[in-house]
C-alpha cells in the first residue's frame, strides 16, 4: 500500500523534475536554435514532416517551438510512460503480488476502490505535466519571449486529455490482467510505434500522436480556445475506458 | 431468528471457472451462532464457497443471504456486516503490522483497530515492525487478529489456522470458541481435522465442488461410534468382501478394509454374523474407535491432518 502510494508520489515528483529541467534547457536554448533554424531545415529534407514542423516554428516563433519540444515531445512521452507506470499497479499490480483478496474483502465497494486508485494516479501525472507547463511563462522572460498564461493553462489541459486517455486505457488493461510488466510493455510498444509512424510522410494522419502534437499547441494560443473537435473525444474516450474499467473491476476474481 | 440475523443462508449457489464448476448448487443453513467447518481436500471448492458469500467471487448462480442482508452488486452489504481472513497469505511487506491492521480495518466500527491491537499483542505479535520481516504463521495471526477484531455477527475464515505452531493454533481455536459462545456465528475452512472435532459444531465435507456429506459434530460422533470396522493386512477381494456383507444396510469397502455402520449402540449381534461369513481372516476387528481422521479417509480416499 505504501509501496503504492510511494510510487505515485516519488514517481510523479521524478516526472515533473526531468520534464521541468527538459524544459528549462529547452527555453535556455531557443537564442542559440532561432539562430541555426534556417541550417536544421536544411538538414531535415529527408524527413518531410520534421521539415515542416521546422518551418512552423521559423513561421512562429518561439511557442511553437516550446510546443514541439514541450508537450509533444517531454509531455507525450514522458508522461505517457509516467501514465502507464502509475495505472499498471491500480489493479493488476495487487493481483501480481496476490494482495488482491485482502484489499476486496475489506467492506469498501469496489467502485470506491477503483475511483480513488484512478485519481490517485491521474494527480500523480496531471498535477507534475500542469505545474511544470504553468513554469513556461516565467521561463520565457530568462529569453525576452512573452507567453500568456491562459495560453498555456489551456495547452496543460488539452495535454492531460491526451495523458488521461492513455492512462485510462492502462487501468482498463490493469482491471482485466494480473501482469504488469506485459500491461505497460502492451501500452507503451504501441506508443513508440505511434511515435515512429508521427514522422512517416503520409502515415502520419493515422499516428495517435496526431492527437497532441504542436500544431493543435500552435492552435491553442492562435485561437485563445480548446479545440473540443479533439478534446471532446478525448474526454469521452477517458470516461467510458474509466467505465469500462470498473465493469471489468467488478467482475475480477482475486 | 425471522431477521435472519446472524444466519448465513445458501441456495443453490454455483461457481463455474470455464469449464469446470468449483461449486455445484450448494445449499447451506447456518446459525445463529456456533462453529461451522467446511472439510475437504484441496480444490474440494472450500475456499470458493467462502469467497462467494461475501461476494468476492460472483455466483453463477443461486442466492445467499448473510446475517439478514442478501448477495446483492459486489458483496458490499455483506461484507460490512462479517469478516473475512483469506487462506491464501499476501500481506503489504512495507507496512508495519499497526499499519497493516489499520488498512484492513478501514471501513470498520471505531473500537475495531483497538481490539485489533490487543490480540495481535496476545499473539504477542510485534506491532512497530514491518511486515515483510514476519513469517507465515505472524501473518496469519495477523490476518485473524483482524477478522476477530470488528464488532460483527458473522465470521467467515479460511483455514485461520494453517501455519500455525500448535500454542498459537490451540490460541486462536480458544478464541473462535469464546466467540461463538458469545453468539457469533463462525463458518471457516480447515484440514486439521482434529481442530474441526474439537470446536465445530457441524460439520460440511466437500469434494469436487459438491457436498458429499454433512452432520452436526455430536451425530458424527454418534455414528463413529457405532461402526465395526475390519482390517486385513493385505489386499482382499473388494468383489467377494462385498458380497459377504451384502446382508449389511451401510458398508464401505476398501482394498484393506470395510466398516459396517450399525443403526443401534450394541454390536454384539453384528460381530457374531460377520464371524461366521466366508471372509479372509481380518488383521482386526474393532467397534467405536473410529474417527473423524477414519471418515475423512473414507470420504475422500487419503489422509487428513
Amino acid at each position: 500500500m505504501r509501496r503504492v502510494s510511494g510510487v505515485l508520489v516519488f514517481g510523479g515528483i521524478g516526472y515533473f523534475l526531468i520534464v521541468e529541467l527538459s524544459l528549462v534547457a529547452t527555453i535556455l536554448y531557443w537564442p542559440d536554435f532561432v539562430n541555426s533554424i534556417g541550417g536544421l531545415i536544411d538538414l531535415a529534407r529527408p524527413l518531410p514532416v520534421v521539415g515542416e514542423m521546422l518551418e512552423q516554428i521559423n513561421d512562429l516563433g518561439f511557442y511553437a517551438y516550446v510546443s514541439g519540444q514541450h508537450y509533444f515531445k517531454g509531455c507525450n512521452l514522458l508522461g505517457s510512460v509516467a501514465a502507464v507506470m502509475f495505472a499498471v499497479g491500480t489493479v493488476a499490480g495487487e493481483a501480481h503480488r496476490g494482495t488482491l483478496e485482502i484489499l476486496l474483502a475489506r467492506p469498501l465497494s469496489r467502485r470506491r476502490i477503483l475511483t480513488e486508485r484512478y485519481f490517485a494516479g491521474f494527480v500523480a501525472f496531471a498535477l507534475p505535466t500542469l505545474v511544470a507547463t504553468l513554469t513556461i511563462p516565467w521561463l520565457a522572460g530568462f529569453v525576452d519571449e512573452y507567453v500568456d498564461l491562459s495560453t498555456v493553462l489551456m495547452g496543460a489541459t488539452h495535454e492531460i486529455l491526451f495523458l488521461t486517455m492513455v492512462y485510462s486505457a492502462t487501468v482498463l488493461l490493469s482491471a482485466l490482467a494480473s501482469n504488469p510488466t506485459k500491461i505497460a510493455l502492451g501500452v507503451l510498444l504501441p506508443i513508440g510505434f505511434a511515435y515512429s509512424l508521427y514522422f512517416v510522410k503520409r502515415l502520419t494522419h493515422y499516428s495517435p500522436l496526431r492527437l497532441a502534437d504542436m500544431y493543435d499547441f500552435v492552435a491553442i494560443e492562435e485561437t485563445q480556445a480548446l479545440d473540443w473537435a479533439t478534446c471532446g473525444p478525448m474526454l469521452a474516450a477517458s470516461v467510458a475506458l474509466f467505465v469500462a474499467a470498473q465493469f471489468a473491476f467488478a467482475r475480477r476474481v482475486p | 431468528m425471522s431477521d435472519g440475523r446472524g444466519v448465513v443462508r445458501a441456495h443453490g449457489l454455483t461457481r463455474r471457472f470455464g469449464e469446470v464448476t468449483a461449486v455445484h448448487p450448494f445449499e447451506l443453513e447456518i446459525g445463529p451462532g456456533g462453529i461451522t467447518g467446511l472439510l475437504g481436500p484441496n480444490g474440494a471448492g472450500k475456499s470458493t464457497l467462502l469467497r462467494m458469500l461475501i461476494g468476492l467471487v460472483p455466483a453463477h448462480g443461486g442466492t445467499c443471504e448473510v446475517d439478514g442482508q442478501a448477495l446483492t452488486g459486489d458483496g458490499l452489504l455483506i461484507r460490512e456486516r462479517t469478516t473475512y481472513a483469506p487462506g491464501e497469505i499476501a500481506t503489504y511487506g512495507e507496512l508495519t503490522a499497526e499499519q497493516h491492521l489499520r488498512w484492513m480495518l478501514r471501513g470498520r466500527d471505531a473500537g475495531a483497530f483497538d481490539r485489533a491491537r490487543a490480540l495481535a499483542a496476545g499473539f504477542s505479535l510485534p506491532l512497530d515492525r514491518r511486515v515483510r520481516g514476519f513469517s507465515h504463521g505472524m501473518k496469519r495471526q495477523l490476518l485473524v487478529a483482524a477478522a476477530m477484531a470488528p464488532d460483527v455477527r458473522v465470521r467467515i475464515l479460511d483455514e485461520p489456522t494453517e501455519g500455525l505452531d500448535p500454542t498459537r493454533r490451540h490460541q486462536v481455536l480458544d478464541l473462535l470458541a469464546r466467540d461463538a459462545e458469545s453468539g457469533t456465528t463462525v463458518l471457516l475452512s480447515s484440514h486439521h481435522l482434529g481442530e474441526v472435532d474439537r470446536i465445530c459444531d457441524r460439520l460440511v465435507f466437500l469434494r469436487d465442488g459438491r457436498v458429499l456429506d454433512e452432520e452436526h459434530t455430536t451425530e458424527l460422533h454418534r455414528r463413529l461410534r457405532r461402526a465395526v470396522r475390519i482390517a486385513w493386512e493385505h489386499e482382499v477381494e473388494r468383489d467377494t468382501v462385498e458380497r459377504a456383507l451384502a446382508a449389511f444396510d451401510n458398508v464401505r469397502v476398501d482394498s484393506k478394509r470395510a466398516v459396517i455402520y450399525l443403526d443401534e449402540d450394541d454390536p454384539r449381534e453384528c460381530i457374531r454374523r460377520v464371524a461366521v461369513l466366508d471372509l479372509p481372516p481380518p488383521s482386526s476387528l474393532t467397534y467405536g474407535e473410529l474417527t473423524l481422521q477414519d471418515l475423512y479417509r473414507e470420504l475422500y480416499g487419503k489422509e487428513g491432518i
